[in-house]
């Protein structure tokens, strides 16, 4: 008989992500992904002024916080028309790609790392082996027994201690896990390196931005950095030479650790490479503009539908018309009011709560659809976009990454294996090496156009009275961001934002088609049912992140997350 | 010179949850305080708060509370009474929240010495900018609690003898707090 299992990490005010599956002969049979909380944050922006959005949308989420400032104000510039200087689109670029390659690294080793990774067998492991292991796949210097040694011995404190601490609700000993204790170690130890190495990055993210976690040099035509090369509060030679030599230290680490990792811990649950695909339309847009028009990007957008990878169809801008034209949110089985799907300039977001019913209504996200069709955004999104259409630098670290798979695992793998759990693991790390080689790039962008005496940052906004409307995009560490704007006399008229989480965490559609969530759960197989840890597995490799935060302490224990066996 | 953190947690696009931050722009408008002191909105951190409360002698943090209490209470709770409850399963990363931050800063060897969560009770969670009436009221109370808080520490502050503009830039304009108030 089929069994209902619910996890819900949830409390009446912090939770955001509730899933639910049904499993049958220790598989799961059947899929519901449901957000927990309404926003309707969106409704606050109406009236106010376009050029102030930016400050309100970066408080959606308190972890996406510059990628929701970003999205706003290139909506506005959308709308207007407004061309940005180069300054701009490079400092812009380089907070970008500081946010992601410090979220893709926290995501890896803090989020989901132990998922794979058990606490408890480290204190088995051998450090000099470990070591030994560690120098055979990577350069990097701090893979010596002495560190190896102080992470276990940090283990064995508190597993000695009985009190777990912050590793108290892990699926540890479970069978699902399989990795060596040495390799256990290694990746463990990489776990609490990882924490520096994040923080050098949204160091970057700070100097540019003049504050962490919400920055405060966005403006509609620009950024407000004053640059002169001799002053000290200035973007001058100082800051630049601080922002190269942090990057320095987090493309290093992405290259010669994260990536390494992701490759060894992907090569020892290979079989992971054929759960979890689901929705296979995949959907990225282009990002990182190289000139004021913004006609010509470093990362590719576009589109692929049922896998077909030669088939895939390019964005030629970041706002191309078949994406402005192909956006609708459905809510058939959503918590708002509304009969038929909604293009976002004309989204409304009217509740209408009715408690949980898969076969009714059971989420307050929305569901996404790009002309019609669920749609897979994230990295692998957008490695996939990227190596369909040649992009030699998606490429270049696509092709690495498989080798380096292949070596360690002793198999043959394609490119199509990405489809997968591990895929999307493999398609972060892929990502976060592109953004590390392209963030030494746009630093010199950056540095020679000041070099040339270029030191403009902004273009003034001009607004007529006349309605006008505008998408800013942004391909975010977890997918296609999209802010639609609807503008008349100087005032927001509509705003919508459609976020990546809720592309992949969407509920069915009028039609009755799964979100990807739900569609890559479906025939997982489960060890124990009520310990679905293959199912967090998942769900983690898509990085959810339900941007609707409310962080109420809640005193009373009801954050413990509840797994629930019917 | 003690390195202390006074920080506002919530998000002040939600109701009663923004009072964290506007607590901190009240204060940072009325006094001045040591140079090792730092006051920060904070927002809705996740797993960076622990880079924000890192080798910090001292953080007194300010957030909404959800309890049976009524509305506008305040409830002082320090590190035990926060850390007794298991981290929950992670699903997104604003799971870590803030006891995963304090567990996870024992870990690491970076914990602060002496925790304060000033906790107001929230009325409403309602997508909107302003504080209900019960938790504005609860405000200077709360101030007093961070400034009792320093006292105990040996922190110095004193009031700005100009008080600064309040920078609640998110509350509507009519309703802003003055920084003269008491």
């Amino acid at each position: 008989m089929a069994k209902r299992i619910t996890i819900d990490p949830i409390t009446r005010i912090e939770g955001h992500l509730r899933i639910d599956v049904e499993v049958d002969n220790n598989a799961v049979s059947n899929a519901w992904a449901s957000c927990t909380m309404w926003r309707g944050i969106e409704k606050i922006l109406r009236g106010r002024d376009p050029r102030d959005a930016w400050l309100f949308t970066q408080r959606f989420c308190g972890v996406c916080t510059t990628v929701h400032a970003m999205a706003s104000v290139r909506a506005v510039e959308d709308a207007l028309k407004l061309e940005i200087p180069l300054n701009a689109q490079y400092i812009r670029n380089l907070i970008l790609i500081a946010h992601a390659l410090h979220d893709h690294i926290v995501h890896f080793y803090q989020l989901s790392a132990l998922d794979w990774v058990d606490i408890l067998q480290i204190p088995k492991a051998d450090p000099t082996a470990t070591a030994k292991l560690a120098e055979s796949l990577s350069p990097w210097t701090r893979n010596s027994r002495n560190e190896f040694k102080a992470a276990q011995d940090r283990v064995n404190a508190v597993a000695s201690s009985g009190q777990l601490g912050i590793f108290m609700n892990g699926y540890w000993g479970h069978p699902a896990m399989r990795l060596s204790p040495e390799v256990n170690l290694l990746a463990f130890t990489h776990y609490v390196q990882a924490l520096e190495y994040q923080r050098k990055a949204l160091q970057v993210v700070g100097i540019l931005g003049s504050k962490t976690p919400h920055i405060q040099n966005l403006t509609v035509g620009g950024v407000a950095n004053a640059i002169d090369l001799d002053s000290p509060s200035a973007l001058g030679m100082a800051g630049l030479e601080n922002i190269r030599v942090l990057l320095d230290e987090v493309v290093r680490f992405i290259n010669e650790v994260y990536v390494v990792d992701v490759c060894a811990v992907a090569a020892m649950y290979a079989d992971w490479f054929k759960i979890g695909s689901g929705v296979r339309n995949y959907l990225a847009v282009p990002d990182l503009p190289l000139d004021s028009a913004g006609t010509a990007y470093d990362l590719p957008g576009g589109y692929i539908m049922n896998g077909n990878i030669a088939g895939v169809h390019p964005f030629k801008t970041a706002s191309d018309k078949e994406f402005r034209d192909g956006v609708s949110e459905d809510v058939t089985h959503a918590y708002y009011q509304g009969a038929k799907p909604l293009h976002p300039w004309v989204g409304e977001t009217e509740p209408a709560f009715t408690g949980w019913d898969g076969e009714q209504k059971y989420s307050w996200v929305k569901a996404p659809r790009f002309k019609g069709d669920p749609m897979q955004v994230g990295p692998l999104a957008q490695v996939l976009v990227g190596y369909a259409q040649g992009h030699p630098l998606t490429r270049k670290y696509t092709d690495l990454a498989i080798g380096k798979i292949q070596t360690v695992a002793g198999i043959h793998v394609t490119p199509d294996m990405l489809h997968s759990t591990l895929g999307r693991h493999a398609a972060r790390a892929i990502r976060a090496a592109m953004l590390a080689e392209l963030a030494q790039k746009h630093w010199q962008l950056l540095a020679d156009n000041i070099a040339k005496g270029d030191y403009t940052v902004h273009n003034q906004p001009v607004f007529s009275g006349s309605e006008v409307e505008g998408v800013g995009t942004h391909e975010a560490p977890r997918g296609t961001l999209s802010h639609w704007i609807v503008i008349k006399d100087e005032k927001i008229k509509n705003y919508q934002a459609v976020v990546p989480s809720t592309w992949n965490a969407s509920p069915r559609d009028r039609a009755g088609n799964h979100g990807p969530y739900e569609a890559s759960l479906l025939h997982t197989p489960l060890a124990r049912p009520e310990e679905p840890l293959e199912v967090l597995r998942t769900v983690h490799s898509f990085d959810p992140c339900m941007a609707c935060a409310c962080h109420a302490f809640d005193p009373s224990g009801r954050q413990i997350a509840k797994v629930k066996v019917l | 010179m003690k390195k202390v953190l006074i920080g506002g947690i919530g998000n002040v696009l939600l109701g009663d949850d923004g009072v964290g931050p506007y607590v901190v722009r009240l204060l940072a408008a009325r006094y001045e305080f040591d140079d090792g002191v730092e006051v920060a909105d904070l927002g809705t951190p996740a797993l960076d708060l622990i880079d924000q409360i890192s080798a910090k002698d001292a953080v007194i943090l300010i957030d909404s509370i959800d309890t049976e209490a009524a509305a506008g209470a305040l409830v002082l709770y320090r590190k035990s009474d926060i850390v007794r409850h298991c981290p929950a399963v992670r699903m997104d990363p604003h799971s870590p929240a803030l006891v995963d931050t304090l567990l996870g800063a024992d870990f690491f060897g970076v914990a602060p010495t002496d925790v304060l969560l000033v906790g107001i009770q929230a009325e409403s969670y309602e997508a909107g900018c302003s504080l209900s009436q019960p938790v504005k009221a609860s405000v200077d109370q709360a101030i007093a609690e961070v400034l009792r808080e320093l006292d105990h520490l040996g922190v110095e502050y004193r009031r700005q003898e100009h008080p600064a503009e309040v920078d609640t830039w998110w509350i509507p304009e009519e309703q802003a707090e003055s920084a003269l108030a008491t």
